[in-house]
């Protein structure tokens, strides 16, 4: 398999086909983490393709200092969040409050099934998905994506600390949300 | 009481420290000093136990969200591609 510098190398000097190999590597994971940011699968596929567009047409001036993929997906965050800010909110914004609900459940060892079970993993995926996005990107990227804290900060600009505070918030916050989500749950 | 009252104090200041290190406690990314400040922290807080412990679980449960897919993606951008 061609390693992914030489593809770049390739692409720089304009040869479509080593692009298009770059595309077959990374449009399904970018289609993933665009996913959610937009409203839909079909936003999803169009700020994939965008993405790519984008890179193709800007690829000479990709010096090569941060790994292909990583700029890739901060090309295609900066597209979804720009659609997204044309949009208006849907439900509410999960607070960034860091303060835990005193009397909550501890949740914590509920069988591991109970994520499987759709109710769940709903509650799950619209706390993150109701983050503010500067705070929604480092938590797709590290937690959801795996990307390392350097990788996922290089994505967002972000120095590693000010990546990791950042991060930090947006965890507290979901797990707060998992906790209204179990005092919801114990009341009904 | 003034025992009390810095004892109180000194409780408030480490619950502050421990709650935004919690994700760096988890990571095992902390020096050993802060590491073991927020441990013992954690070890007479039953907060800070129940955030740390649900705050865990949450990071289990986040990596195993699955990743969705749809087919034919990388074919339509490479298709707009060759149209562009």
């Amino acid at each position: 398999m061609t390693s992914e510098a030489k593809l770049v190398e390739r692409s720089r000097a304009g040869d479509r086909a080593s692009f298009e190999e770059l595309i077959r590597r990374y449009a399904d994971r970018l289609y993933a983490v665009v996913l959610r940011f937009v409203a839909d699968g079909d936003e999803a596929e169009e700020v994939t393709q965008e993405a790519f567009l984008r890179a193709w047409r800007s690829i000479d001036r990709f010096e090569g200092r941060s790994q292909f993929f990583t700029w890739l997906y901060r090309i295609g965050i900066n597209e979804a969040k720009r659609r997204a800010q044309r949009r208006p909110l849907a439900g509410t914004i999960v607070s960034i409050e860091e303060v835990p609900i005193d009397d909550a459940p501890d949740w914590s060892s509920v069988p591991e099934s109970r994520v499987e079970q759709a109710d769940m993993r709903l509650a799950l995926e619209r706390a993150v998905r109701t983050l503010p996005p500067d705070y929604r990107a480092p938590l797709v990227l590290r937690d959801v994506e795996g990307l390392s804290t350097r990788d996922a900060a290089e994505v967002m600009g972000l120095g590693e600390a000010a990546f990791k505070s950042r991060l930090h918030r947006a965890r507290l916050a979901v797990r707060r949300a998992l906790d209204e989500y179990f005092v919801e749950a114990e009341g009904s | 009481m003034i025992r009390r009252f810095l004892e109180r104090r000194r409780f408030l200041r480490d619950h502050r420290f421990a709650h935004a290190r919690l994700s760096d406690y988890i990571e095992q990314e902390l020096p050993p000093s802060e590491h073991r400040r927020v441990e013992e922290h954690v070890g007479i807080c039953p907060q800070c136990r129940r955030v740390l412990a649900t705050l865990k679980r949450t990071l289990r449960d986040l990596r195993s969200l699955p990743a969705e897919s749809r087919p034919g993606v990388a074919d339509a951008v490479i298709d707009r591609l060759r149209k562009s």
